[in-house]
């Protein structure tokens, strides 16, 4: 009779430590993106050609990156409003070291990505430690970097990046094999974070926290170094993302580089379906959360439709999964 | 005990932030010295509030006012927000209101909603004026043009078709869809076009906002969605290093030609790579240096002549009495000939 028991009760056990790899969620976006594609390609002269797919991609690449870091953080159920600042501030300094003083990309990059690191410290810290709501804490910071960002860049644009950029992703030295090498980084950035989120105790963790962050404490998760893990992961994606950005703009940045992107990146990461009340997501729905929103705004260009409409679908795209995860969500609450 | 520290320790870095704006706002509120009071010394103060502070067009602007400040001899301040936004500005023109400036000139982000705070300082004793862009109903005694929209959009698309040969089909990446000023030079590109190069069609006007990476995906997709397409304007200063970004990138130098209103350094390496054949722009430091002289001109009373002798470099600015327009004068064209005379 125990034995029964503890047979019965230990097999659900092992099936929820390792989730289906792909949700139906996830089907129903590739499966969303498929139908758009093939009609756009129906549609429009070229929108299935090479020139017309590499360009969308490396648009996809950062939004994409910065997006898993954003997963990670809605996971918990907090969300990170300053990756806009950090962006701009990133992006002044890593072009303003390319610009003035030369150095080497490989460096420049790194650079980037430990700034990075150190804002996503602030806030991780702040949030984890401050018991403050994460919007709050990084809507102030996200003030204080883009004053930072200003200040970098002096009241002028930074002109003369040299092409050493290019190897992310634009014209042929930026691609291999006919991927552009900004989102082959994505890609390869989004599969270790989809076995990381799935398969170790720390991914599970997140989880966790973001399902029920007293419940997860109780269990013995530590949860404010977690916490802190997903804002730092963040800002150093957001490090790379900035260079990412440099890259797909022209040779002058300006101060603009960053403006709104904390936005086109939560788009990205509720399409894909992560849930922004936490505890539920995906990294490769993020992926597809944001080809799904390139794919409108390239879509509607190429299709001569007034570039307005863009707005209008993003924006349903958005309710429509943010309203399917509220009424999941209401459905299990009734149940229970 | 570490927590605190940071905490502790990110507490400093906010205080000498909020410490250092001001510090910045201050200094540029007093400009040459001497106190933003206005009344308090005999030098007349002409307050210029740009659209925002810290891109290089109004940086250049002003710089441009500063030197008409030196040798008119006046005060010349300058403020303006750090996003291009109506409600933010208007907090700055109010405490410029408060300072009880001698002239007060605006280049509005929301022209409607300017209109009742100049209003407000006209009454409060204040001579208003616009520059750069037009607030046309309000109480503004003089609008000072950097170029009127028959000479900008004349000029893009003169310098278009030339590149083009006087045919074919282009497409415009614009920014703002409310930006008035755009707009009104857009609505000139289509009536010129279809008068004078019949042969010529605007097959598409798109709007990629202020940013260059939405500027430049958004050329390319045109590109994709018009095979045939030869010419791609670039409205702004953000989407004219856009455009010509995207038909480098996509190996089109000399089948698609681009031509934009975009700052001479930015569009430096376009201009050198053959991907931007022109830039249409107007001395922006004259713009500066005239809208300071309007300033002085209005608060000493003087009334603007049919003509005139501003300075050595403007010796002949026309205002046009029905509207209350100063224009600096005909649009400019930034080539490779020509781009190495400007440092903005």
């Amino acid at each position: 009779m125990t034995a029964v028991a503890h047979e019965r009760a230990s097999k659900p056990i092992v099936k929820r430590i390792l989730p289906p790899p792909v949700t139906g969620q996830e089907l129903v976006l590739v499966g969303v993106i498929a139908v758009l594609w093939v009609l756009l390609g129906i549609f429009t002269p070229s929108f299935l050609s090479p020139s017309s797919i590499q360009p969308l991609l490396v648009s996809v690449a950062p939004i994409a990156l910065i997006g898993v870091g954003m997963t990670f953080i809605i996971i918990t159920a907090g969300i990170d409003v300053s990756v806009g600042g950090a962006i701009a501030l990133c992006a002044v300094v890593t072009a303003k070291l390319l610009v003035n003083y030369d150095v080497p990309l490989i460096v420049a990059v790194l650079v980037s990505m430990v700034l990075g690191t150190v804002l996503g410290l602030i806030n991780g810290t702040l949030i984890a430690y401050g018991r403050v709501h994460a919007i709050i804490i990084t809507f102030g910071t996200a003030n204080i970097f883009q004053f930072f960002a200003l200040r970098v860049f002096g009241s002028s644009t930074v002109n003369g990046i040299p092409s050493t950029l290019d190897v992310f992703g634009r014209g042929e030295s930026g691609r291999t094999l006919g991927v552009p090498h900004s989102f082959a980084i994505t890609i390869l950035v989004v599969l270790i974070a989809w076995w990381y989120l799935r398969n170790t105790a720390g991914g599970r963790h997140l989880f966790a926290i973001g399902g029920n962050e007293n419940a997860a404490r109780l269990a013995g998760v530590k949860v404010q170094p977690r916490v802190v893990f997903a804002y730092v992961a963040t800002g150093a994606l957001v490090g790379l993302g900035a260079c990412f950005f440099i890259a797909a703009g022209t040779s002058t940045l300006d101060q603009g580089v960053g403006a709104g992107r904390e936005l086109a990146v939560i788009a990205a990461v509720v399409i894909g379906g992560t849930s922004i009340l936490g505890g539920r997501g995906s990294v490769i729905g993020t992926l597809l959360g944001a080809i799904l929103v390139q794919t409108v705004n390239s879509g509607v260009t190429q299709l001569g439709w007034p570039s307005q409409l863009a707005n209008l679908f993003v924006g349903i795209f958005i309710i429509i999964a943010v309203g399917t995860d509220l009424l999941r969500e209401r459905a299990r609450r009734s149940r229970a | 005990m570490l927590i605190r520290k940071k905490v502790l320790a990110f507490g400093a870095l906010a205080l000498t932030a909020a410490l250092a704006t001001t510090a910045c706002t201050s200094r540029d509120d007093t400009g040459g010295g001497g106190g933003g009071g206005g009344g308090g010394d005999d030098k007349v103060t002409v307050a210029f509030v740009p659209k925002l502070q810290g891109v290089p067009y109004f940086e250049a602007m002003n710089a441009g006012g500063k030197a008409a400040a030196e040798e008119l001899g006046i005060e010349w301040l300058y403020q303006g927000p750090t996003t291009a936004d109506a409600a933010a500005q208007a907090d700055i023109v109010r405490s410029f209101i408060q300072q009880g400036v001698d002239a007060l000139i605006v280049a509005p982000n929301d022209p409607d909603s300017m209109a009742p705070l100049l209003q407000e300082a006209a009454d409060a004793g204040i001579q208003v004026g616009t520059s750069d862009t037009d607030a046309p109903n309000s109480v503004r005694e003089v609008f000072v043009n950097q170029a009127s929209a028959q000479g900008i959009g004349e000029g893009l698309t003169d310098a278009l078709l030339e590149a083009m040969g006087g045919s074919g089909k282009y497409a415009i990446v614009s920014c703002g869809e409310t930006a008035a000023n755009l707009n009104s030079w857009i609505e000139v590109q289509e009536a010129y076009t279809a008068e004078k190069y019949p042969d010529a069609e605007i097959v598409d006007i798109v709007y990629a906002g202020e940013d260059q990476a939405a500027a430049t995906s958004m050329a390319t997709d045109l590109m994709n969605a018009h095979p045939d397409l030869t010419g791609l304007v670039g409205e702004c200063t953000s989407s004219a290093p856009g455009v010509a970004q995207a038909v480098s990138d996509a190996g089109k130098i000399g089948q698609v030609f681009t031509v934009g209103l975009g700052t001479p350094q930015s569009m430096k390496p376009y201009i050198e790579d053959g991907s931007s054949s022109a830039s249409i722009l107007w001395d922006v430091e004259a713009l500066g240096y005239l809208t300071a002289w309007a300033g002085l001109q209005l608060a000493e009373d003087n009334g603007f002549e049919a003509t005139n002798d501003v300075s050595d470099d403007l010796p002949e600015v026309a205002f046009d009495e029905s509207n209350k327009e100063l224009l600096l004068g005909p649009a400019l064209r930034i080539t490779s000939e020509n781009v190495d005379d400007f440092d903005y």
